[in-house]
């Protein structure tokens, strides 16, 4: 149940790490994810769960790991 | 790396209901605390929330709170409360990382491996604190010094130099005998540098309270000056 919202999130990213970091937050935020382009300035995650929790994977995903750099985050309601 | 083992990393004394401290073993940083009901706990001193420290947080009942956002986590390490979603049933995935913890002797210990329970090879009705030392000197080069060190005894009889030898069931830790007087000493390695040694008379605190843990607790300080520099202190001591 919950909201499903789509996030690109923009930058210098390397696409695996980013990958990666993201699985492993919204495993501990108990969202479902799914993952969509990954590129090394974008990647596209849709996630599914409450909202607040939702909110708390965008904040922990703008940071992003070391070895990424998130500029932008785009975010929108799924199709 | 840590080996797997159970080390002391606090006197029991020093944690009090209510209080949380951080304490470093082998570069891995914990939060030690004691909740209401007087159980102590040491975690992973990170919030799994934004990884703000925990042993900067604050106690309520049985539980810690992050004081980043006051996230709450019960004595399980399972995140029970978020002030700023009092509505949300937080899910079982958000939970701290905890680590074994139990008190013998005077002394919290913990095991960052997990393993059996705590079993040490002595027997101790009761204990009397003395302190804990903090060392510019990795913990090898602490023990080195107390095994050369002269260490007077407080109680007579017995023999009156210095034996130390290994305390079985814990790691880095041993069984100090001087005169009539035996203590734990319990090392902790803090990183390559820097050590923890934390003292405990193995009596009653009728007999060792106050003037007895005054005479060791001198002696650790003069013992610290000479385990972190063993040359200024003997310049000094030719001076």
């Amino acid at each position: 149940m919950g909201e499903r919202v789509r996030f690109v999130f923009r930058g210098r990213l390397d696409p695996e790490s980013f990958s990666a970091f993201a699985r492993q937050r919204a495993a501990r935020l108990a969202l479902g994810v799914e993952f969509g382009l990954a590129s090394r300035t974008a990647c596209e995650v849709t996630v599914r769960g409450e909202a607040p929790l939702v909110d708390a994977f965008d904040m922990a995903c703008s940071l992003g790991p070391l070895d990424c750099i998130v500029i932008d985050v785009e975010r929108g309601p799924a199709a | 790396m840590v080996e797997a083992g159970w080390i002391a990393v606090s006197l029991s004394g020093a944690l009090e209901r209510g209080a949380a401290a951080g304490a470093i073993v082998d570069g891995r940083e914990l939060a030690l605390w004691r909740d209401s009901a007087g159980a102590a706990h040491v975690w992973e001193d990170r919030c799994p929330h934004r990884g703000m420290r925990l042993s900067f947080g604050f106690v309520r009942g049985d539980r810690l709170g992050c004081l980043y956002h006051g996230w709450q986590f019960d004595g399980a390490g399972q995140c029970r409360s978020i002030p700023a979603h009092p509505d949300l049933e937080v899910p079982a995935t958000i939970k701290a990382a905890t680590f074994a913890a139990t008190e013998a002797c005077g002394l919290v210990w913990t095991s960052l491996e997990g393993e059996a329970p705590l079993a040490l090879a002595l027997d101790a009705a009761e204990t009397t604190p003395v302190r804990s030392l903090y060392l510019d000197a990795p913990l090898g080069a602490a023990i080195a010094a107390l095994t050369a060190a002269e260490i007077p005894a407080f109680s007579g009889g017995g023999d009156a130099k210095p034996h130390l030898a290994p305390l079985a069931g814990a790691k880095d830790a041993w069984t100090l005998t001087v005169g009539g007087d035996r203590l734990i000493v319990a090392g902790q390695s803090v990183d390559a540098g820097h050590s923890a040694l934390h003292l405990v008379i193995l009596g009653a605190p009728s007999t060792y309270a106050g003037a007895g843990q005054k005479h060791f607790a001198r002696w650790a300080a003069q013992f610290r000056l000479a385990a972190e520099s063993p040359k200024g202190a003997a310049m000094k001591e030719a001076a």
